[in-house]
């Protein structure tokens, strides 16, 4: 019944739907901004002296420019209900092909920074070929894919690192500009800038919310949606292909196995900022306010002297929280689920707490057993 | 209630074979300016074949349409709409999480050139579909920029035959099942809607399977039965039980 409130009680809904539609474009940007927040608030009583200090800023905006492009075009992967788990090894594979490009064979760096992005772009076109017209599933084809392109670095590169670039390559890497921000930042922010253009004023960005929404009727309204994903893919290849960039003249130097958590580290941040991974809902703000928080937050996390492995374990933690709660908030009847207690008992989820008890008392039982019957420790370093 | 004598479209002895099945056959229709056409018939009746061969969307085995008296084929449903014959889907089409313009220009959308980049003219949408919703259709939206899933049944209804009748050039407009999904006050809403757009000159053609609201709207009503057309009767001049019997195929006497 609570369900039906809103069509039963037509005096009160649309009071509570005109809240809903107010509050709703601000929710992207209220979730992430609560978190960073938490962050400060959390740093300023566990660290201030060392986190809030102006090189340390520095840090983390230099971190998260580095996946602003990135995070934009993922938006518009996103909303159409797509995935791109293949960004890390374009970003390395592109950076790889640049490197020899200007070391191996002369070429001018600015030549070389536009091959990067190209080679970025046509390995997205691949992408997009490869779900649309062969019809493999956005997942498995960029995951496929991944391994193609992470496996051609490595034939490339084989184990060398190339290091040391010319002046243009680390400008745009880590560059400062005299009067203004860092040059990363600022390639990060016009990125984002030029999304927000592409999302609200071109086919494109209209198209993908549409296709994302309702992909029967944009085929139904004769949008071409096909092609519309594959620019957006294509999107997406050439700001991995400029992160490769970016990130070759951050570190100055380029390796096979480079940029391994870029496809997480980019997915958490979009999700993060409430662009639906259901399709059809998008936002490019949330999108910026994500990278910001999982930069901070990784800081944070270097800051406290915590063990860099724990980073993945943070970010996949912050992905399943921020789409447990806006998947919370979609939900029409939520004055009506009962406490959690009540919602154990009943039987259907009585027997999953059976499960669960068992998987843990069997490990519970194995240890145990094992403690009993250990011999001496054989270690194997 | 014909205002036209002539018919805008008619379709003479279509017959439509899908492998060995025969879906329709020798079903002829004819479709009046100002005039409302109810289409009914049991499941598998053929209504949504028939149809959709109206809109381009099927090409029929044999048989001959014509459009003011010249007989004319289509391709596709976008030569349906270029000859001005457009459909408002039961599942309505939307792209629930776009407002109301962005909607009705869905796949249509309005631009100006900028220093040679071609743009969305949003703000010019937004007004365009603010004056066609309210002078064609007679509906005022609360708020405009509200995405579509927020708005009724009836609302995001009137957001897709809004998007029908743009083109200025539409003349036939198939509705499918548009009440099957409403309460009784949007049902009469939408029945009113049908009125106007009748009013305007429209040939309309509704499929219902509710005689309620067959009887309520339409002029004449088609009756299909195993994909033949089993009679078509003045509603005025007609019972339920006429109808029904024709549906259930009774009353042979037509």
């Amino acid at each position: 019944m609570p369900g039906n409130r809103e069509r039963m009680n037509p005096t009160t809904a649309p009071v509570a739907s005109d809240l809903k539609t107010r509050l709703d474009p601000y929710m992207a940007i209220i979730g992430p901004l609560a978190m960073i927040v938490m962050i400060l608030a959390f740093m300023a009583v566990m660290e201030p002296a060392r986190y809030f200090r102006l090189s340390n800023l520095n840090i983390i905006l230099l971190e998260a420019a580095l996946y602003l492009p990135m995070a934009m075009a993922m938006t518009f992967v996103i909303t159409q209900r797509g995935i791109d788990l293949s960004i890390g090894s374009i970003a390395a594979l592109s950076g790889i092909i640049m490197a020899f490009l200007i070391k191996q064979f002369g070429f001018p760096a600015w030549i070389g920074v536009l091959c990067a992005i190209s080679i970025g772009a046509g390995l997205g076109l691949v992408n997009g070929l490869v779900i649309t017209k062969f019809r493999v599933p956005d997942l498995i084809g960029t995951l496929a894919m991944d391994l193609v392109y992470r496996g051609f670095a490595l034939v490339l590169a084989k184990g060398l690192v190339l290091a040391r670039f010319p002046d243009l390559i680390t400008n745009i890497g880590r560059g400062r500009l005299d009067w203004f921000l860092p040059i990363p930042v600022t390639i990060g922010l016009l990125t984002m800038l030029a999304g927000y253009v592409l999302l609200r004023r071109t086919h494109f960005g209209r198209y993908s919310i549409a296709i994302g929404s309702n992909p029967e009727a944009a085929e139904m309204t004769g949008i071409a949606v096909e092609r519309h994903r594959i620019y957006a893919y294509v999107l997406m290849g050439a700001m991995a292909g400029l992160a490769g960039v970016m990130l070759t003249g951050k570190l100055n130097a380029i390796q096979a196995t480079s940029a391994p958590y870029f496809n997480l580290h980019v997915i958490a941040a979009v999700v993060v900022g409430g662009t639906s991974l259901f399709g059809g809902r998008a936002s490019l703000i949330g999108s910026f306010a994500g990278v910001l928080l999982l930069s901070m937050m990784i800081n944070a996390l270097v800051t406290l002297r915590i063990e860099f492995f724990w980073q993945s374990v943070a970010s996949g933690v912050v992905i399943i929280a921020s789409v447990t709660l806006y998947t919370w908030l979609q939900r029409k009847d939520r004055d009506g689920a009962r406490s959690l207690l009540a919602a154990a008992r009943t039987p259907e989820n009585r027997r999953l707490l059976r499960l669960s008890a068992a998987i843990v008392g069997a490990v519970t039982l194995l240890l145990a057993l094992g403690w009993l019957l250990a011999g001496a420790p054989n270690p194997s370093g | 209630m014909m205002t036209d004598a002539r018919p805008i479209v008619t379709m003479r002895g279509i017959c439509k074979r899908f492998g060995g099945v025969a879906a329709l056959t020798d079903v002829d229709l004819d479709a009046y300016s100002g005039e409302v056409l109810a289409v009914v018939g049991d499941n598998g009746a053929g209504k949504s074949t028939l149809i959709k061969i109206l809109t381009g969307v099927y090409q029929p085995t044999s048989g001959t349409m014509e459009m003011d008296g010249r007989p004319f084929e289509m391709n596709s449903h976008s030569d349906a709409i270029a000859r001005g014959i457009d459909a408002v889907y039961q599942t309505l089409a939307l792209a629930d999480h776009l407002d109301a313009a962005a909607n009705v220009f869905l796949g249509n959308e309005l631009t100006r050139r900028i220093a040679g980049v071609t743009l969305l003219d949003n703000q010019r949408m937004r007004s365009e579909a603010e004056r066609v919703l309210f002078e064609r259709i007679g509906v005022r939206l609360p708020d405009m920029n509200a995405a579509t899933e927020s708005l009724s049944g009836g609302q995001r209804q009137a957001i897709a035959i809004a998007r029908a009748v743009y083109h200025t050039d539409l003349r036939v407009l198939v509705m499918d099942e548009p009440t099957a999904a409403l309460g009784p006050q949007e049902t009469e809403r939408t029945l009113n809607l049908i009125a106007t757009l009748k009013a305007q000159g429209l040939a309309i053609i509704l499929i219902s399977h509710s005689l309620d609201d067959v009887f309520a709207i339409s002029d004449r009503v088609l009756v299909m039965r195993r994909g033949r057309r089993a009679g078509v009767v003045n509603t005025a001049e007609s019972t339920r039980q006429d109808v029904l019997g024709l549906i259930v195929g009774g009353n042979d006497a037509w």
